[in-house]
């Protein structure tokens, strides 16, 4: 009996391949976009593909995946896309930084819906290249201005009461490049530095309340393992509110890229600070310093000064469908796309204009509306082939309005870097073509 | 009292919507939930989980590296800029140049004062960095790129030293201490003022908010060349594990030739090390060689990508 169900096995599995071999039409299609897709992100110019669908797989037709046996469970353990998404990459600027370690790459915002970016898909942004750290060899030292130094293990951190939180994480050199000018020509390198997980750890202050703080403890100093050994001073009001030990996110253990196997995560905050492959914590009673709050991460002025632990990520929306990688393909009627957040809490509302900034038209919230996290807008609008000039604002709980860029400009001048949260222009043109462009 | 608002905020809003009206939040229009807060675990006193074990003094010391604007942290040592000069030289002017004037694209140590204010500003560790702790505590945490932490508190303090020295900020022969360091006026010491946004104001006007004829497009990108599909098509089907793991590790420095590595492609560089033999090479590649850390300081390699990489660079080279 064992042998004949081998062999059934055996059979069934034959059939299965088969079936995969099938639809070679599609494969074709989908190698020739996907390559085609791959050397336009080299090139730094994305354009959507269509993937013509095949005659014969579609009504009256029945597929040939309707005609065959699929593969079977454990085909991929750990999951992963469908083969026809292969242009759904993260991808990189190769002029923006000197080295392929201490360098950046962005999410393909306009291949995502929702609000959760994938975690394979979360922008990386690293110092010192990605450290391969096995986690039982991982500790986390707390020390300094405490009652009790502690040496905790991953074990130890994951015996605490855990919290999770669905929060952005957004580099502060977000759309940097766009300060002096349009520069970019895809959503995914104009605002891709920006993702938003749920996120799994304990609260840092349930973790400075079990050491004790001493009188005086003002800064925690964070301290990652990576061979940069990124440090940030975190003032001790944030590391006491929602600062977040994070040894998961969406469900999963934290990916190497995102500080596998804890990080730091401060809601709101620039993603510089929540540091990854957290190994040690200090609390003292002043700032340190550190190369990345003074050499980087401070916002240089037009008057020669500079803005210093300017850790806020204030209120920034964009529109992500159309987009230059999502263009339209003809007239008629759409649901026009976006996400806003804020650094400050809720989005209260988001406005979206079609021409330039003269009139605009408030659009929908949807799904959940949570603080300093990514949320989705939409709007329903009718394209008469016209060309268009696409803006969208939004408006947090505080009552902040994101700026243009012309008022950005007037407080910060041109080589502040950090923190362009400005209203985004996109050129709709007569074709369905979209651009990159800033307009006065 | 919802007790069951309690959970996840996730669960609360998808099934608990009656709840998360009063407890977790309120219903703006039927689909929309808006959820205030997370749930935050109940305050504990002090030592309540007891869990982890006591750092002890010796275990701190070996982790414990930032130096604070204040000194607070330097170890006892002292060195000069001529003690550092060599050391740079070695160590530091592959990246920064000979005098910190930044190769490529790695960033400027030196000069740039004055420049702040003007259209290209240049922030060095002269004209931008506000204490002089920082280049300290920098160089010993995360320099030189390749090996971190590789630096005697001596060395650190020469570059330190050096580096400061490049800047006009020391003499050649001044000896930087634990004791003076925090004592170097750095110029822009007071260019920094703590985050006093919102610094702009905008309004949600909703029409007529500006004149149609007043709007012109100031900038675009540079358009976008077509992608000839064949030419990609090609290029990916080369692409092997030799040249990713190249990519990946090697051309960091291999591909400018920094640090007298030779340059996959260019024979001159090469021709001594041919010589040596691939068995040769690639044993300098696995253990290291001159300015080259082991496999280049990406250890998480194993030794088949690293010898496919020498493979990739010989065949390179060859054609």
């Amino acid at each position: 009996m064992a042998s004949k169900t081998a062999t059934t096995a055996q059979m069934l599995q034959r059939i299965s391949d088969e079936g995969q071999k099938l639809p070679q039409a599609e494969r074709r299609n989908f190698l020739k976009n996907g390559l085609l897709l791959a050397g336009s992100a080299m090139t730094g110019g994305a354009i959507s593909g269509k993937v013509n669908a095949a005659e014969e797989n579609l009504p009256p037709n029945v597929p040939a995946w309707t005609r065959s046996l699929g593969q079977g469970v454990l085909t991929n353990p750990y999951g992963k896309p469908s083969r026809f998404e292969g242009n759904i990459q993260r991808r990189a600027v190769p002029w923006l930084t000197a080295d392929r370690f201490a360098s950046i790459s962005f999410t393909p915002l306009a291949e995502l819906d929702g609000i959760i970016t994938p975690s394979s898909l979360v922008f990386e942004r690293y110092h010192s290249g990605i450290p391969d750290i096995d986690p039982d060899d991982h500790r986390l030292m707390i020390h300094g201005m405490v009652d009790r130094p502690v040496i905790l293990t991953i074990d130890d951190l994951r015996r605490f009461p855990s919290t999770s939180m669905i929060r952005f994480l957004e580099c502060p050199a977000n759309g940097g490049m766009e300060w002096r000018a349009a520069q970019m020509d895809t959503l995914q390198f104009t605002h891709g530095m920006l993702s938003c997980c749920e996120w799994t750890g304990v609260l840092l202050s349930t973790i400075l309340q079990e050491v004790g703080l001493q009188k005086d403890a003002a800064w925690v100093l964070a301290e990652g393992a990576d061979g940069s050994h990124m440090s940030r001073s975190i003032p001790l009001d944030k590391a006491m509110d929602d600062a977040l030990v994070v040894y998961a996110q969406n469900g999963e253990p934290l990916r190497p890229e995102q500080g596998y196997p804890i990080r730091l995560f401060n809601p709101g905050w620039e993603g510089n600070t929540s540091v990854k492959w957290l190994r040690r914590l200090e609390v003292g009673d002043k700032a340190w310093y550190q190369r990345e709050e003074t050499s980087k991460y401070t916002d240089l002025l037009a008057d020669g000064r500079a803005r210093k632990f300017s850790y806020l990520q204030e209120c920034n929306s964009v529109v992500t469908f159309p987009c230059p990688e999502k263009p339209l393909q003809d007239k008629g009627r759409y649901e026009v796309a976006g996400l806003a957040w804020s650094g400050t809490g809720k989005i209260k509302r988001v406005d979206v204009s079609f021409d330039g900034g003269v009139n605009w038209r408030p659009a929908r919230l949807k799904g959940l509306v949570l603080p300093k996290a990514l949320t989705r807008f939409g709007l329903d609008w009718d394209w008469d082939g016209s060309p268009a000039m696409i803006q969208s604002r939004a408006v947090d709980e505080t009552g902040y309005v994101q700026p243009t860029f012309t008022q950005l400009r007037a407080a910060r001048g041109m080589s502040s870097i950090y923190h362009r949260n400005a209203i985004h222009t996109w050129r709709l043109h007569a074709d369905g073509k979209v651009t990159n462009v800033q307009i006065s | 009292m919802c007790r069951l608002a309690r959970l996840s905020l996730v669960l609360a809003a998808f099934s608990l919507s009656a709840c998360a009206a009063d407890a977790a939040g309120k219903n703006d229009s039927a689909g929309e939930i808006t959820i205030t807060e997370f749930n935050a675990p109940v305050v504990q006193p002090s030592g309540y989980f007891g869990y982890g074990q006591d750092a002890s003094v010796e275990e701190i010391a070996g982790w414990d590296i930032d130096i604070r604007p204040d000194g607070v942290g330097l170890p006892p040592g002292g060195a000069t800029a001529e003690d550092g000069e060599m050391l740079y030289e070695d160590q530091c002017a592959l990246c920064h140049g000979s005098f910190g004037e930044g190769v490529g694209r790695y960033p400027v140590l030196a000069g740039g004062e004055g420049t702040l204010s003007e259209d290209r500003p240049e922030k060095t560790i002269g004209s931008y960095w506000p204490y002089a702790s920082t280049v300290w505590d920098y160089i010993h945490r995360a320099m030189p790129f390749l090996q971190p932490e590789s630096l005697s508190d001596q060395e650190v303090y020469a570059l330190t030293a050096y580096v400061l020295y490049l800047n006009d900020l020391v003499e050649y022969d001044f000896k930087l201490t634990q004791d003076n360091l925090a004592l170097i006026e750095m110029p822009n010491k007071d260019g920094f003022f703590l985050d006093d946004r919102p610094d702009t104001s905008n309004e949600a006007c909703m029409s007529n908010c500006k004149d149609p004829a007043s709007i012109r497009i100031t900038s675009a990108p540079p358009a976008t060349e077509e992608v000839d599909s064949d030419v990609v098509e090609a290029s990916v089907a080369e692409a092997a594990s030799g040249q990713s793991t190249y990519e990946q590790a090697c051309a960091l420095c291999h591909a400018s030739g920094v640090g007298d590595a030779p340059i996959p492609g260019d024979a001159s560089t090469w021709a001594a090390r041919i010589d040596a033999g691939r068995e040769a090479l690639i044993a300098n590649a696995l253990a290291g060689k001159g300015q080259m850390p082991p496999k280049g300081g990406q250890i998480q390699l194993s030794d088949e990508d690293v010898i496919a990489a020498v493979d990739y660079m010989l065949e390179v080279t060859a054609n």
